[in-house]
């Protein structure tokens, strides 16, 4: 009875609404999908190096492979850009920052050696891209009170990397 | 003075569902006495107006660190205590649907 009179007064002059706001965060964040698509980066220029060593024909195969690595390259880092984003929109908080002041840089530089890799095929911007994306990884851990190791990737570019040691 | 608001969302359910009424205080005489417990309605600049439970009241500071029931909840968890200047509120009557 009183709930109806309410909404009855509701429908004519709309009541102010306070939402009891639910997200449904998946809470799952981990930077490594963001370290392995910087490795993948490191790994397309050293392949399209090897293949510009082996000379030969400009041929279409060599055409071909070629487009193959640079397409891949610009895949991973732009995904590495983005994993890196979610992360830090997302999961980063303000106390966070307080605890780490250098952490928009970090980004910022994540952000700029992204791009750069992109754009060149120079090995030592995707090196320090995924060094970058490590230093970010090393802080996320951190945070989430779980210890790090580096250890040396199981696969090629064999690049130092921050793994959580649980 | 008083003011009649309509709940959205349940992150404070089972106690308050989407589409209950509330009726909340606005004068300084109740808001002078919130109390951990207390369920309020307030600004938030990312999320608009929302009504939470006061979990800790920080009497120093005059700020307010609320919780949703849910555990995907949007709350002080996530954005932080709630200060005075951005209270709208306290409820003081709730009117649930199942009131019908």
């Amino acid at each position: 009875m009183i709930f109806k009179l309410f909404e009855a007064f509701d429908k004519r002059f709309v009541f102010e609404r306070a939402s009891a706001h639910c997200d449904i965060p998946c809470g799952i964040y981990d930077p490594s999908g963001a370290q392995i698509a910087a490795l993948t980066v490191v790994r397309m220029v050293d392949l399209m190096a090897e293949l510009e060593a082996k000379g030969g024909t400009m041929d279409k195969a060599f055409a071909n492979s070629m487009s193959r690595y640079i397409a891949v390259k610009e895949e991973h880092a732009e995904k590495a850009k983005h994993e890196i984003r979610v992360i830090w929109g997302d999961y980063i908080k303000p106390q966070h920052l307080e605890k780490y002041p250098q952490l928009h840089e970090v980004v910022h530089k994540i952000m700029q050696l992204g791009s750069k890799s992109r754009q060149t095929a120079d090995r030592d911007t995707a090196v320090q891209f995924v060094d970058a994306i490590n230093q970010f990884a090393q802080i996320f851990w951190e945070t989430k009170g779980v210890k790090t190791k580096r250890a040396k990737a199981p696969y090629s570019p064999a690049l130092e990397m921050v793994y959580p040691d649980l | 003075m008083l003011r009649v608001i309509k709940v959205t969302g349940n992150s404070l359910s089972p106690e308050y569902r989407e589409g209950d009424y509330v009726v909340v205080a606005t004068i300084p005489f109740f808001l002078n006495r919130i109390q951990v417990g207390d369920v309020i309605v307030f600004r938030q600049p990312t999320y608009g107006t929302l009504i939470k439970k006061v979990a800790q009241v920080e009497r120093d500071n005059d700020q307010f660190f609320v919780v949703g029931a849910h555990p995907e909840s949007v709350d002080s968890r996530q954005f932080g205590p709630v200060s005075r200047q951005a209270l709208i509120g306290r409820v003081i009557w709730h009117i649930p649907k199942s009131a019908k």
